[in-house]
């Protein structure tokens, strides 16, 4: 059940306006909290228990139709579909699906093609267990001046921000942050500084890349963080064969980039070698800081405010035996900031870091949950946490390995205990990628 | 000085004039044909110039400023690949000397593997074969294979193209005014051969230095280079260096060794791979874990693939050396990284083997012999390539 109810901490404040937004667009939106807590704080949130989880699942030859869609997964407790998939929209081949996010008002989903450039939005609010595709954006490229590969989608009041991963001249790593209205019309394109042109930010190590991948802010600091993958060339790209690329792997990103959120101005940029993947900002009112995770050199780094009110760049604490490769992927911080579940793909393992000290980071727990696993969303009471495995068509294993799953557990402290698997290739869906919680409970008064 | 060199002096006199014409700044919509970049690069295409053989162009007539302009347009249009995301211009990119300098091999549709490196298009009007394996010979047809490779831009057809071009908006009319027709086949290749064959530059140092009688214009190691390259190296029995032009290829196939070494690894690969996850981090990474996440890698049999003749197996077309200090990575599978490392290969014999061209064998070369070549390899940079990236970035894709 959805807890629908406002809390009296600092997120009130800080949501207080988004939700008031919400309220008016729908007529009788009560406003609730986070769910995946890596949500864009300007958004109402659930709290309780979330009824769906929107897959966006990369079409996979030979597999169902073959086409990119969204599969919508049931997970009202005690449903007779519990864990199962309720609904499924194509749309049309394989675009690279990998990312999507809500507007801030949360009646919609925006998912992105990095392949094709193609931005999908779907009405969530119209009927939560059966999302219908609402509009497509294929301009991306043409709006933007040249960014290539739409990732990130994060909701601001009225804005989509949304982080590319590349460019149109040469697709390598280079690339920006494209600004939508919630309707879709392009508002302003920011490059990511380089060394050649810093616009106006400080080279904390003297370096900047211009690369891109995640984008996140803390609002009440006004600090917007950036990290860095790299480009069309690598992420399309066999995995095996990048590997053995010595051109190709000098391609990736070394840089998180500190923003002015308010006015999207860089500010500095840091050096966090290895591909530094997604951003996770801690919730509590003193939590001034946020993890990252670097993908090749499989190390946890904070960011964070020192005394003097300056940010700094830390790396923190190794991930399993970076020398083995294991690739962290995806990461989830528990709402409490106490813990974060980070991902290894290689390995298919999730581990549980104690992050009580964020500066010392300790691992508590491990499990393997399949060949490979990517992302990790947990509720907002970290009472359940859910699993998926593909990485990108071409990085995902070959064979027996490439497993494709939706995999929910319950955790109570102690274990993952499964309680739902959902087989994306024995179903026909293809390659299972980013979750998104979604709940009636949103759009009603009761 | 012979009467060729006398001819070659003169000749260099107007290139020069016809070179520093063509580098004005682009001001495409400009009254007559020579005032727009389009008009320019026609005219560039069709002069002579210094140190460069006669463009390879089977109707000259047909290669005018609404030819040229068409055949950018085309290269860089997405909208030509099943999905609508791969161009031409995506492996051949402009601001990469229109190779690229970032992948040893290309990338295809949706992210597929193509198992050679992407060659420079520079100078590409002034080769008899194309491709690694020399599997086309003209520009006019050289297109479609790349446009239906199922790991290249993946059309069904190459009917489905030239309904696209008949058909998208703003192509209207385009084809009429350029060929007096509409879209086919022919008029399709003859577009894309018309803008490639502009992808000439200006002179290089050693083009100066050997065709314009600046004896100035390579230093004294360079010079040493280049006769090391003429000589005790061996170099320009591939790659020909003539009296009155320099293409520096043969345009011939040879068995250096490399292509047979490199298919040795693919079937016998090492227990581990040597993996650099940032700079100057680097990790021993187990086969088993690197064929977990690798598609089986397609053999390379080089121009065999062509002639099914064993007599070709793993010999690849002696590839031009102008511009190669801004290709990188070379051979035909982009393995070696630095021309250093190129010179190195050559000087240790290639990789011998049964087959190996006897014209590949153990060189003796000095350290000092080695950075020569090397020099002497550097002063074959063309000037004004910059001007080549204008006319290709002259107005964004149409399809972005």
């Amino acid at each position: 059940m959805t807890e629908n109810r406002w809390r009296p901490d600092r997120r009130q404040v800080i949501a207080g306006p988004a939700a008031a937004l919400a309220l008016g667009a729908t007529g009788g939106l009560v406003p609730a909290w986070a769910d995946e807590t890596c949500q864009s704080p300007y958004m109402p949130m659930i709290t309780g228990q979330e009824e769906y989880i929107y897959l966006w699942t990369l079409g996979m030859e030979g597999v169902g139709d073959g086409s990119d869609k969204v599969v919508t997964i049931n997970v009202r407790p005690g449903s007779s579909t519990f864990g199962k998939a309720v609904a499924s929209v194509s749309v049309g081949g394989r675009n690279e699906a990998h990312h999507a996010g809500f507007n801030a008002d949360r009646r919609f989903m925006w998912t992105g093609g990095l392949d094709t450039n193609r931005i999908f939005i779907f009405d969530v609010a119209s009927d939560p267990g059966k999302p219908k595709l609402s509009k497509t954006i294929d301009t991306f490229v043409k709006d933007s001046g040249g960014a290539v590969g739409p990732h990130t989608f994060y909701a601001l009041p009225g804005r989509m921000l949304i982080s590319a991963l590349s460019n149109d001249k040469d697709h390598g790593g280079r690339t920006a942050l494209v600004e939508y209205t919630d309707e879709g019309k392009f508002v302003a394109t920011h490059w990511i500084p380089t060394k050649e042109d810093p616009r106006g930010a400080t080279l904390v190590d003297g370096f900047a890349d211009g690369y891109g991948y995640d984008v996140r802010a803390l609002i009440r600091k006004n600090v917007m963080l950036t990290s860095s993958f790299t480009g069309w060339s690598n992420y399309m790209m066999d995995f095996g064969k990048m590997l053995q690329d010595k051109e190709a792997m000098t391609r990736f990103g070394q840089t998180v980039v500190q923003w002015d959120l308010h006015t999207r101005k860089p500010r500095k940029v840091f050096k966090v070698p290895g591909a530094p993947l997604e951003i996770r900002f801690g919730w509590g009112p003193a939590s001034n800081w946020a993890f990252t995770s670097t993908a090749l050199t499989s190390k946890l780094w904070l960011i964070h405010e020192d005394e003097k009110g300056e940010w700094q760049a830390k790396e923190v604490a190794d991930i399993g035996d970076p020398s083995k490769i294991p690739l962290p992927v995806d990461i989830s911080i528990a709402s409490d900031d106490k813990s974060l579940w980070v991902n290894t793909f290689m390995d298919g393992k999730t581990r549980l870091f104690d992050i009580s000290n964020p500066m010392k980071p300790k691992q508590v727990y491990e499990k393997r949950i399949g060949a490979q696993v990517n992302m990790v969303s947990q509720s907002w009471d970290g009472k359940r946490v859910y699993f998926t495995t593909s990485l990108l068509a071409n990085w995902d294993k070959k064979g027996a390995d490439n497993e494709q799953f939706i995999k929910g557990f319950a955790w109570d402290g102690k274990e993952l205990k499964e309680t739902f698997n959902v087989d994306f290739l024995k179903e026909g869906y293809g390659r299972a990628h980013l979750m998104l919680f979604g709940s009636s409970k949103l759009y009603s008064s009761t | 000085m012979t009467i060729s060199h006398i001819a070659s002096r003169a000749m260099w006199s107007v290139a020069c004039v016809v070179v520093a014409l063509s580098v004005r700044s682009a001001d495409p919509g400009a009254g007559a044909a020579t005032e727009t970049w389009a008009g320019r690069a026609a005219s560039r295409a069709l002069a002579g110039h210094p140190g460069l053989p006669q463009l390879r162009a089977p109707d000259r007539a047909r290669l005018t400023p609404e030819s040229v302009a068409l055949g950018r347009k085309i290269f860089f249009d997405r909208r030509l690949s099943l999905n609508g995301t791969i161009s031409c211009g995506m492996c051949h990119v402009p601001e990469q000397a229109f190779a690229s300098n970032e992948l040893s091999t290309a990338v295809g549709f949706e992210g597929r593997s193509v198992k050679r490196n992407a060659p420079t298009l520079l100078y590409i009007g002034h080769l008899d074969v194309l491709f690694h394996d020399g599997r086309e010979t003209s520009l006019e047809t050289q297109f479609v294979g790349p446009l239906v490779a199922h790991n290249e831009m993946a059309n069904p057809s190459i009917g489905r193209v030239v309904d696209l071009l008949r058909t998208l908006p703003d192509y209207r009319g385009s084809f009429e005014s350029a060929f007096g027709a509409p879209a086919g086949l022919d008029s399709i290749g003859a577009a894309l051969a018309a803008y490639q064959r502009t992808l000439i530059a200006g002179p290089s140092r050693f083009d100066r230095w050997r065709f314009g009688g600046e004896g100035k214009a390579l230093t004294e190691e360079e010079q040493r280079g280049f006769a090391l390259f003429s000589g005790k190296a061996g170099c320009a029995r591939c790659h020909v260096a003539g009296t009155r032009d320099a293409m520096f290829t043969d345009q011939k196939y040879h068995d250096t060794g490399y292509g047979w070494w490199r298919e040795h690894i693919r079937q016998s690969p090492e227990a581990t791979e040597p993996v650099e996850v940032a700079p100057g981090v680097r990790f021993n990474l187990g086969r088993d874990v690197v064929a977990s996440v690798s598609a089986p890698q397609q053999a390379d049999l080089g121009r065999y693939e062509v002639t099914l003749d064993p007599r070709d197996l793993w010999s690849f077309r002696t590839p031009s050396l102008r511009n190669a200090a801004l290709t990188a990575p070379y051979m035909h599978d982009g393995g070696i990284r630095t021309l250093a490392d190129v010179v190195a290969f050559y000087d240790a014999g290639g990789r011998p083997h049964a087959r190996q061209s006897p014209l590949v064998r153990p060189l003796g070369l000095d350290a000092a012999e080695r950075a020569a070549l090397v020099a002497f390899l550097g002063t074959l940079t063309s000037a004004g390539i910059d001007e080549l990236v204008r006319e290709a970035r002259t107005a964004p894709p149409d399809n972005w």
